[in-house]
């Protein structure tokens, strides 16, 4: 089977599966408008789905080979051309090639990537039916699937890198699709800065990369992943002093006893870490994702929730083996997806913008992500990634769906979004109303769906594992002491994150009744607001035309004296899509189900040679090593999820199904304070606006005037002002006045005169070798000299002579004094004294 | 390349119908292209060429005929060339049956004295033939872009090529020595390459004294090949001063409001580098001579060989470097910079940012390096840290808080400037190819940037960032070209930023020269990439996105025809660095090797004190110099 495909050393058929795509971008971007918007559709479809097909033939062959292979890590590789090279820790070349592979991991990611792109493909090609810049749209998002592959598919850091920012740049783009809201550009700015700030992270790491292991590729920092280990002090990275300096003087007192030096394992897996936190929104760079939901709603479902932000939590999986040698590192990346998890999950809780609602539990499902990953559950962190993106990709398109039907409505983008404005649409939307509940339940964890499974594999093994390093305690690494996480960070990691679970079921059952039950409000909201974008329209030039106007014929014949359209179900290209994604959501469980209903996880089987360095070396249980003890754990810690699920539910139903939100009315009347914190996020973006933002912006601000007043001024101006000065102090003395230029003159020739009149003795010592030095007098004109060799004051000949040198023995360690006397024409004498030193023979160092 | 959507129509009274379908004409003229592709497709190599040029061709937005098509696709097809040809597994299949060139003729001499004397050719050109004029420097120009082309068939390796030494004035050891190696292979052809684009694209802008203009253009082309050619001290010293007056001339003639006070600027900062420089040229020819019995040499691989003392050494090495550092300009002697930017003409500015200021670099290289490298290596650390602090971060910064969008390209160029040289003081193999290739990079994208920003200038006349606004909409493809250059400046991976700053940064990190600070100093580099990005959306943002807030902008036209022209080489080259820097990076290989192998020998010579102490000698001629005359 599959013989006719090529090598798996030469596996062209990865070019398939990114050329597809980039032709696409391609065709779209520059002939898009000249084709038409069916050509551009058939375009941006075919090209994700041949890639998705490619991605299923490639998939297939990966299987067929690890079947051969045993169930071994098995790459297929495809080496296009090396791209550059660089110098490693002991000068070696480290050679940089544009290189893909697909290996057990990298596949999985593909074929999310290209099936869940061409569902959320198929469901664009309607939502974005009536945008002018139709094919500019479906060219950024097939450059997304490009450079979303590109980063999974790379065989090397640099080249990840090349997807890392690829991805970031097109969500840039698509954030300020509709450019002309300054708001929108504005939060593509963000979000691409707060990515550059993680990329820096990963800048950082690649050259610790290459400095310590000597290689970039996935397989050569794996063979070299010991060095970043090394327990010689020199091995390690000083954080202070700085790069293992030493402060004197006036600074001494910076100079700490011990300079604080920290693993390269350590070091590497932090600026990876940062890099990580950028994408995938994690503490502390979540800030840009609520913003980005300025894009069209595929966007975010596609680059926002399903694919892009979970490229973090990849390149985690990817480098386990380099994270897991840094026991720290793995405890900060669980306690950073545990505190994100949380943070994100209160805010979710009071917003009333249907999409910042979604935004801020995707947040609180990346970091349930970086949880599971950072206590070394990889593949429980990875597996929720896989769930993830079903039923997040799912709401996000109910969402839009929703939106759509509103949008045609209420006619105004923020109210169209307010889930205030909504309520009862299960009557008109039956379709979306089922799957956006069967996506819910996923989320929320209903017993059996696929977030179900994923997430409780997550909290249990948040509660039994924690990473320390193999090896300490034992040899070098003893002396060294390094770093374990405590053993109480198990069950406090489970606790907050079943709460955070519990908040989830919470607002996201709150999302989905005020949305579907009840009943609906937008009545009352229509007519306003088409009044006042009438108003807002008028005084633009007659060219204008609002790209966001999915449904720009209902304004221009409806009867403002009517109630107007009720909200409708969206077309088929919208549906299908959810209803795939729905079931995917629901059923997806059985690849990784818990509670031994499976003899042998699909999931887990198959990604086990990828994370088996990784767990197998340091992943052990909490309670010592006895695998029996957690075994016995799985069914009473799974009470927590199940817990959550059913407390969360329940209250949500109270409060806004029985009681119509009453009670949530209230709470936040009786604390209106706590109540604002919430709505505004807990003010991190004021916090950071005020501190981080506002300290560069003073230091850019101090630089510029610095610039422009201290170095400019004292290099240019006051060098300028100095010449002119001087100028003007000399001109003062070409006045003109010809007695005054004699009696210089006068002047003049006297000093000159005097000078010529004085013989001036000069001297030169030269080592002529046997201690003897040679010391020769300057000549001058008539000049006769006479020395005093032993420096007594008198001179040995009484008569001055021609002798212009001098010879003296020295011994070694002493020195002489030597005059000499000079007489010039007019009989006038100067003495000059000179010191002959010798210093001491140095004693043998050998 | 569709970055920005380009495919609105440009805004005319009557709304444009919407053509789907080909003219008749076009159809038949993509029909012969498409036999051609398909014909030529047997010969694959041979068809890539004409695969890229179709392509690019059809790039071209609908409202350019052929007229702009033709030259473009010829570009294309050129470049294409140029990659297949020097792909670096080419080369060795190529040498089984080798082309030898040949390199004893007087190529080098060629190249330089071409432009020079059609600057001669042009005083005699009557003043009112403005086409004449015109065409005929850039044909002089393209004919030294011609020539040059033979240098990149010639594997380039460690050692120098097309070897021209002549005993010029014997009493003074003075040499007529040119020759080239892997640094100045590429930037040689950098300035064969912009200094044509710069001059067309200066035949909208610049109407008053055209011959003046073009006289000094060519003048400028030969003054600046010169000095990267020139391997003699004192013809090196002649070509630099040459260059420097045709810049003068421009920026004081040609340029902006406060013209005279920024080209008196300019002139006086270089100047007082230069003179510096001149004297410790002298005292070198000086000490030389002292050592060698009397006969004084200029010759730069005679001098390399003088074993000179430290507080010899030091005040030498400080002369040359504070010429090159103003040249560069690096903190705190850049503030010339920025001024000549904004008053210089468009051309100006470009040729400024693109050629003249590797000069600095080049200089740095070729010259502080290569003839004081103990007084190099003891001030690296320093000097690095002020590349980091000074260049990148507070360039930045500095960038940043600017109002007026040419010096906020200007200070960027300090920027960037900080990276290549960081590259050449951390002295590792890796990070000195990068700063060269981050020369050629900056020449680039920067070049682009100063030509981008010469067309709005054009039809606004204003610098001033806050009288644009949401200009992507009136001008589709001059924003999509302007979101290219930006992300090629703030080093995108797979546009020509990234690979040099990734090169400096890993070598730099790996540097043995910069002590223990060579970690903090990677780090600091690669915290400009986020500043980068933060100073440049911020131009992007403020001028393309958002609403049309002054009505003036409301119907400014698209890129012309000529600017177009001038701008799509650039716009390739970005790309054509991105993905397939090895091309260049195989032929600076050899000579930063050489540069870094020098310095390790010349230092392990000297253990303990890193210094050579002693009376000043000869050493012997290294090993990878050329044979004496």
């Amino acid at each position: 089977m599959l013989s006719f495909l090529p090598p798996p050393n030469d596996y062209v058929i990865i070019a398939v599966i990114l050329g597809m795509p980039l032709l696409g971008a391609f065709v779209n971007g520059i002939w898009g408008n000249r084709l038409g918007k069916r050509a551009v559709r058939l375009m941006a479809l075919a090209a994700v789905g041949a890639s998705f097909v490619a991605s299923l033939v490639a998939f297939m062959s990966l299987a067929q080979l690890s079947e051969q292979e045993k169930g071994a890590h098995v790459k297929l590789v495809w080496n296009a051309w090396e791209w550059m090279h660089t110098t490693g820790g002991q000068g070696a070349t480290v050679p940089i090639e544009v290189k893909f592979s697909i290996d057990q991991l990298s596949g999985v990611m593909m074929l999310i990537v290209t099936g869940v792109g061409f569902l959320i493909h198929l469901y664009a090609t309607s939502y974005m039916e009536k945008d002018r810049s139709y094919a500019r749209f479906f060219a950024y998002l097939n450059l997304f699937i490009f450079a979303m592959l590109v980063l999974i598919l790379g065989d090397n850091l640099p080249l990840l890198f090349v997807g890392w920012e690829g991805v970031g740049l097109c969500s840039y783009l698509l954030i300020g699709f509709w450019y002309e809201n300054p708001a929108n550009a504005a939060a593509g700015k963000k979000a691409f800065i707060a990515n550059r700030i993680g990329d820096f992270g990963l800048l950082c790491a690649m050259f610790l990369l290459v400095q310590y292991t000597g290689a970039l590729d996935w397989n050569g920092i794996a063979n070299g992943a010991t060095s970043l280990v090394h327990p010689g002090e020199a091995y390690r990275v000083h954080v202070w002093p700085l790069g293992g300096g030493h402060y004197e003087g006036f600074l001494h007192f910076l100079q700490p006893d011990k300079p604080y030096t920290i693993s390269a394992a350590t070091a590497v897996g932090l600026m990876l870490l940062l890099g990580c936190s950028g994408k995938s929104a994690q503490i502390p760079l979540y800030v840009w994702l609520p913003d980005a939901m300025a894009g069209p709603t595929p966007v975010s479902a596609l680059i926002h929730a399903a694919t892009m932000v979970t490229a973090g939590i990849y390149l985690i999986c990817r480098l386990s083996f380099v994270f897991v040698l840094s026991p720290f590192t793995m405890m900060m990346i669980a306690v950073a997806g545990a505190l994100t998890a949380l943070l994100a999950a209160t805010i979710a809780v009071v917003q009333n913008d249907i999409k910042k609602v979604l935004a801020y539990s995707t947040i609180s499902q990346l970091g349930f992500m970086f949880l599971g990953v950072g206590v070394g559950a990889f593949t429980a962190g990875f597996f929720h990634v896989f769930t993830h993106a079903f039923f997040k990709a799912c709401l996000f398109l109910c969402a839009g769906s929703v939106i759509h039907a509103m949008h045609a409505r209420v006619h105004d983008d923020d109210k169209a979004q307010d889930i205030r404005n909504m309520g009862g649409l299960r009557k008109w939307l039956p379709l979306t109303h089922w799957t956006f509940a069967a996506a819910t339940a996923a989320i929320i964890g209903l017993p059996f769906t696929s977030g179900f499974f994923s997430k409780d594999e997550i909290l249990y093994r948040a509660f039994v594992d924690r990473t320390v390093n193999p090896e300490n305690g034992v040899g070098m690494l003893k002396k060294l002491g390094t770093f374990s996480p405590p053993l109480w960070i198990g069950p406090v990691l489970y606790a907050m994150a079943v709460l955070a679970a519990t908040l989830t079921a919470f607002y996201m059952c709150r999302l989905y009744f005020l949305t579907f039950w009840g009943d609906f409000k937008g009545w009352t909201v229509g007519r306003p607001s088409l009044l006042a974008r009438h108003e807002i329209t008028a005084p633009h030039a007659p060219d204008h035309v609002d790209d966001d106007d999915h449904d720009a014929g209902h304004v221009h014949h409806e009867d403002p004296a009517k109630p107007g359209y009720a909200p409708h179900e969206s077309p088929w290209q919208m549906t299908i899509p959810l209803i795939i994604l729905a079931a995917f959501s629901l059923f997806a469980g059985v690849l990784n189900p818990g509670f031994g209903i499976l003899k042998e996880r699909p999931m887990d089987h198959w990604l086990e040679p990828v994370f088996k360095a990784a767990s197998e070396k340091a992943v052990i249980f909490a309670h010592g090593n006895d695998a029996s003890w957690a075994e016995h754990l799985e069914w009473p810690l799974a009470l927590g999820g199940i817990g959550a699920f059913a407390i969360g539910t329940t209250l949500a139903w109270w409060v806004y199904v029985s009681k119509r939100g009453e009670p949530a009315k209230r709470l936040a009347q009786s604390q209106p304070g706590l109540y604002r914190l919430l709505l505004d996020k807990w003010r991190i973006d004021e916090l950071y606006e005020a501190t981080v933002i506002a300290a560069v912006d003073s230091l850019a601000e101090t630089a510029a005037a610095v610039d422009k007043s201290l170095v400019d001024g004292i290099l240019a101006r006051f060098t300028s002002l100095v010449v002119a000065a001087s100028g003007t102090i000399l001109r003062a003395f070409q006045n003109g006045v010809v007695h005054v230029y004699a009696a210089m003159m006068v002047v003049g020739l006297a000093v000159t005169g005097w000078f010529f009149a004085v013989p001036h003795p000069n001297a030169t010592v030269v080592d002529a070798g046997h201690d003897d030095y040679v010391v020769t007098a300057a000549p001058g004109v008539g000049y006769a000299y006479r020395w005093d060799a032993d420096g007594d004051g008198k001179p040995e000949k009484q008569d001055f002579g021609s002798d212009t040198t001098l010879k003296v023995h020295v011994e070694p360690g002493k020195s002489q004094t030597v005059n000499l006397q000079v007489r010039n024409s007019f009989g006038l004498v100067r003495t000059k004294t000179i010191q002959v030193a010798r210093p001491q023979e140095p004693t043998s160092s050998l | 390349m569709a970055i920005v959507d380009i495919s609105h129509p440009t805004p005319s009274p009557t709304p444009r119908p919407e053509p789907v379908s080909f003219r008749g004409g076009q159809l038949v003229g993509l029909f012969l292209l498409a036999v051609a592709a398909f014909a030529a497709a047997f010969y694959f190599d041979h068809a890539i060429p004409v695969i890229a040029a179709a392509a690019i061709a059809a790039l071209v937005p609908r409202q350019h005929g052929w007229t702009v098509r033709g030259p473009i696709a010829l570009m294309a097809a050129l470049l294409a060339v140029f990659v297949v040809r020097m792909w670096p597994g080419a080369a060795a299949a190529t040498e089984a049956a080798p082309a030898k060139v040949s390199e004893v003729g007087h190529l080098l001499s060629w190249i330089v004295w071409l432009p020079i004397v059609g600057a001669v050719a042009v005083l005699f050109i009557p003043r009112q033939s403005h086409t004449t004029l015109r065409w005929t420097t850039v044909l002089v120009m393209l004919g030294t872009l011609a020539l040059s082309l033979p240098l990149l068939r010639v594997s380039m390796g460690r050692t120098y090529h097309f070897n021209e030494d002549v005993l010029w004035l014997p009493r003074f050891g003075i040499h007529y020595h040119l020759a080239v190696d892997g640094i100045s292979l590429w930037l040689i052809i950098l300035t064969v390459v912009i200094t044509p684009i710069a001059t067309y694209a200066s035949f909208g802008p610049i109407q008053t004294r055209i011959k003046d203009w073009c006289f000094a253009l060519l003048l400028l082309e030969g003054g600046m090949l010169g000095s990267f050619l020139a391997l003699d001290l004192f013809v090196f010293y002649i070509f630099w001063e040459l260059m420097l007056i045709p810049m003068y001339v421009m920026i004081g003639v040609w340029g902006g409001a406060n013209r005279i006070r920024s080209a008196l600027k300019f002139f006086i900062y270089t100047m007082s580098g230069s003179v510096l420089m001149l004297g410790a040229i002298l005292y070198v020819a000086y000490a030389y001579a002292q050592a060698n019995g009397g006969v004084p040499s200029f010759d730069y691989f005679e001098l390399q060989r003088l074993m000179l003392p430290r507080h010899v050494q030091m005040w030498l090495w400080a002369a040359f470097t504070l010429a090159f550092v103003i040249k560069v300009p690096m903190f705190p002697v850049h503030t010339w910079l920025p001024d000549a930017h904004t008053e210089a003409p468009t051309a100006g500015s470009v040729l400024l940012a693109a050629v003249m200021l590797k000069m600095g670099t080049y200089g740095y290289l070729r010259f502080s390096m290569g003839l004081f490298p103990e007084a190099s290596s003891e001030f690296a650390a320093n000097l690095a840290g002020v590349a980091v602090l000074g260049g990148i971060i507070y360039g930045a910064l500095c960038a940043w808080k600017q109002e007026d969008v040419k010096r906020l390209i200007a200070y960027s160029s300090v920027a960037h400037l900080g990276y290549v040289m960081l590259g050449l003081f951390a002295m590792t193999s890796a990070s000195i190819e990068g700063g060269v290739l981050q020369m050629v990079n900056h020449g680039v994208s920067t070049g682009m940037l100063f030509l981008l920003f010469g067309v709005i200038y054009d039809r606004r006349h204003t610098r001033h960032i806050d009288d644009f606004g949401g200009l992507a909409k009136p001008m589709p493809v001059y924003a999509a070209l302007f979101v290219v250059a930006t992300l090629a400046s703030v080093g995108l991976p797979g546009t020509n930023g990234f690979i040099g700053e990734f090169m400096v940064i890993t070598g730099t990190a790996t540097s043995t020269h910069l002590g223990r600070f060579a970690g903090v100093q990677a780090m600091g580099a690669a915290m400009g990439v986020v500043l980068g990005a933060i100073y440049m959306l911020m131009v992007v943002q403020k001028m393309f996105f958002g609403p049309i807030t002054h009505k003036e902008n409301k119907r400014l036209p698209d890129v012309t025809a000529r600017e177009l022209v001038s701008l799509a080489p650039l716009a390739m080259l970005i790309f054509v660095v991105g993905l397939f820097p090895n091309i260049f990076l195989s032929q600076i290989k050899g000579a930063a090797e050489r540069v870094a192998s020098d310095f390790e020998a010349r230092i392990e010579t000297n253990p303990a004190p890193k210094f050579y102490e002693g009376p000043i000698k000869l050493a012997p001629r290294r090993p990878d110099a050329p044979k004496e005359h």
